[in-house]
């Protein structure tokens, strides 16, 4: 998938520890992404979201001048980005505290480069990914806006519940999402018992997606435990 | 209140058992006396044989000389009545002067029943006469009308029972009323004392029979209360003092790691710094294991890790973490094979999601820290004659005999024991202890099949867990209806 036009999104960096401001700039820089700026307090935060409307927000728990928690309920106030928190509060309570005020994603101090550039790569594809519908696959394209398969041409409708497997393979792209988070994708609470079910409709969305269903590209198996989707050049 | 009822169950049976015994004593002391009273022959024996021994003979009546010494020592008088006169017809020579030589009637029968001028009487019939023997005044003692009614002689038995019934009543109510006071004023005291090993405050009411017991159990129940906040502030500060340490520790490491991951990648790094560099990435991956393991291995151990326990598909949360795992190894140095068969829906625990799945990352790690240049990694989860297993096993460099035997005796309640000898060997595998003895479950560790380690947690399955949500056939009947936009 073609993500370049994810590269421009303005990103906010905020912490209180300007070493790591200035470390996970340089990664994302690295990274291709050209607009990131940093602040370290809640205030200059604030006044950077309201001059300069970043597009995603990377927030620490911990800030002079007040937690993460309230900053991101300040925030939310007037903007809808999508927000990450890095922090070195690891608690089970924070974390679901975090993640229930709605934030993106939770990370906790310390971290793999590696594995903070994918996060912020998926909350980005997620929340953007209406700017570029077509997602590319090695044999078609999905165009999620419509529900729908391009190959050579021609248009595949999706159903309601291989739309829900796809979509949340395309969120994880690259990695393994299990069986059961599959299920759970397409059939909700209590998803034991359909694995059947998830494999049927497995086929079926190969026959829409892959060169050669039987050979499958894209849609990667992961022995007993999940799925893979291969984006293009990926 | 299981000490007090046993208290008054003994106190019942010791009664019981000694009110028997006690009639069982009496009445063998009884048999006992009333034996000794009759040394030899009773007082009508001795009339019957005076009457058999006296003969008539020419010279009038004669008593046998054997039976005369029998009377002298009995110091007894006799006399013989003859039938057609009622006049004495015989004596013995130390009859009492006030003793009449004729009688009525009515004198025999008064003297049969009783007392001939206060000497006690006893009659033997002889040939045409009565002979009547008289003994000392202060001998016997007759009584004079031994008469009842039929009906008490034959209700004898059931008015014995009856009165021993009522007997055994009376000092049931005599004991109940004498020990309810006594139970009462002990039963708040049991109480007390069986709640003193419980974490409730414990106050026991200072009045009645055992004041005393009740104050020193009152000041016990302080001492212990106090004891146990002093305790538990302590361990609430050492617990927050790593919770601090580790907390702090997180942001220098971020630099750490995250400089040597992005240096790591860099294209123009020669092949030894790149190996240098790596190992430094390592470390601090390590490093950051040990220190989330060690903030939870003190909170498991002074009790601060809150459980929340809900059905949980331990295949599910296995496949996570395996998923997490191959999604995080980047280097692709581990290959994971996930060797459940199927996927057994039955394999339900009730259990806290996160800390299960805490265990099973900790395992994964585990053998990633033992070998750093890679191995293969086999996961499975099976039930097993009601219990759940999840295995994870791998072919690596393994364990040596020695270290698995100290891996199984180490004590898991000793948080310095680990990590002395075998760095990284400790933290890991003992919250996995933690997390399954939390669950009522069991871990063994053993050598893998290929050599590796394997590692096998053990949980009792949810009662009643089945396959849970369905399964059907035709996935077409699914609400498949037109897709979302």
């Amino acid at each position: 998938m073609d993500d370049r036009y994810l590269k421009n999104k303005r990103i906010l960096l905020v912490d209180d520890e300007k070493a790591i401001l200035d470390m996970v700039a340089d990664f994302l820089r690295e990274d291709g992404y050209t607009q990131v700026r940093t602040a370290g307090t809640a205030a200059e935060a604030v006044a950077a979201a309201e001059e300069w409307h970043p597009d995603f927000a990377v927030l620490d728990v911990m800030l002079p001048d007040g937690d993460g928690f309230s900053l991101f309920e300040r925030l939310r106030r007037f903007t809808e980005m999508p927000m990450l928190f890095l922090t070195a509060r690891g608690e089970d309570e924070d974390r679901i505290r975090g993640l229930g005020l709605g934030a993106d994603d939770y990370m906790v101090k310390p971290f793999l480069p590696k594995e903070f550039l994918l996060r912020v790569g998926i909350i980005l594809r997620r929340s953007f990914k209406g700017e570029d519908p077509l997602v590319r696959l090695a044999g078609s394209r999905v165009d999620f806006s419509r529900a729908e398969v391009v190959r050579d041409g021609e248009r595949l409708p999706l159903t309601a519940k291989e739309f829900a497997i796809l979509q949340a393979l395309y969120r994880n792209a690259g990695r393994i999402v299990t069986i059961d988070q599959l299920c759970e994708a397409a059939w909700g609470e209590n998803p034991f018992g359909y694995e059947n079910s998830l494999m049927a409709h497995i086929r079926r969305i190969r026959e829409k997606i892959e060169t050669n269903p039987s050979r499958p590209v894209s849609l990667v198996t992961v022995k007993g435990l999940g799925y893979k989707l291969m984006l293009e050049g990926k | 209140m299981s000490s007090i009822a046993k208290l008054t169950r003994r106190f019942v049976g010791i009664l019981s058992l000694s009110t028997f015994l006690l009639l069982i004593v009496n009445f063998i002391l009884l048999l006992v006396i009333a034996s000794s009273q009759m040394p030899g022959a009773g007082p009508w024996t001795v009339a019957r044989k005076t009457a058999e021994a006296l003969r008539k003979t020419e010279d009038g009546y004669a008593l046998s000389g054997e039976m005369a010494r029998e009377l002298d020592a009995e110091n007894a008088w006799a006399v013989f009545i003859d039938d057609d006169t009622r006049q004495v017809a015989w004596h013995t020579e130390n009859l009492p002067a006030e003793i009449p030589m004729a009688y009525t009637l009515s004198e025999i029968s008064g003297l049969t029943r009783g007392y001939l001028a206060d000497y006690p009487t006893f009659t033997g019939s002889a040939e045409n006469g009565l002979v009547v023997v008289g003994f000392p005044k202060d001998r016997y003692w007759k009584h004079m009308n031994p008469a009842w009614d039929y009906d008490l002689i034959q209700n004898s038995p059931y008015i014995l029972l009856a009165v021993i019934g009522v007997n055994v009543a009376v000092i049931f109510l005599i004991y109940v009323a004498a020990n309810s006071r006594l139970l009462r004023s002990v039963k708040p005291i049991a109480n007390g004392v069986q709640a003193l090993p419980t974490q409730e405050p414990v106050y026991v009411r200072e009045r009645g029979l055992l004041s005393d017991l009740a104050r020193d159990i009152n000041r016990t129940a302080e001492i212990l209360q106090a004891q146990r906040a002093g305790l538990r502030k302590r361990e609430t500060a050492r617990a927050d003092w790593i919770s601090g340490v580790s907390h702090d520790i997180r942001t220098p490491l971020s630099m750490v790691m995250g400089y040597a991951g992005q240096l790591e990648e860099e294209p123009g790094l020669s092949e030894e710094n790149r190996r240098k560099v790596s190992i430094i990435r390592q470390q601090s991956l390590k490093m950051k294991s040990l220190v989330n393991d060690l903030n939870l291995a003190s909170k498991l151990e002074y009790d601060m890790q809150p459980l929340h326990p809900q059905p949980v598909n331990l295949v599910a949360v296995a496949r996570q973490c395996a998923a997490d795992f191959i999604n995080a190894d980047f280097s692709e140095i581990y290959p994971l094979e996930w060797n459940t068969a199927g996927s057994p829906a039955g394999c339900v625990i009730n259990g806290d999601r996160d800390l299960l799945c805490r265990a099973v990352v900790n395992l994964l790690n585990n053998v990633r820290s033992h070998n750093p240049d890679g191995c293969r990694i086999f996961v499975e989860v099976r039930t097993e004659g009601g219990e759940a297993c999840v295995a994870v096993e791998d072919d690596g460099a393994g364990i040596t005999d020695e270290q698995l035997r100290k891996l199984r005796d180490a004590p898991h309640y000793r948080l310095s024991d680990y990590g002395t000898e075998e760095p990284c060997h400790g933290l890991g595998l003992r919250i996995v202890r933690q997390i399954v003895k939390a669950h009522h479950g069991s871990v063994d560790f053993d050598h893998g099949a290929s050599g590796g380690f394997l590692a096998t947690m053990r949980f009792p399955l949810r009662a009643g867990a089945g396959p849970v949500g369905r399964d059907p056939e035709n996935p077409e009947r699914q609400a498949d209806g037109p897709p979302r936009p």
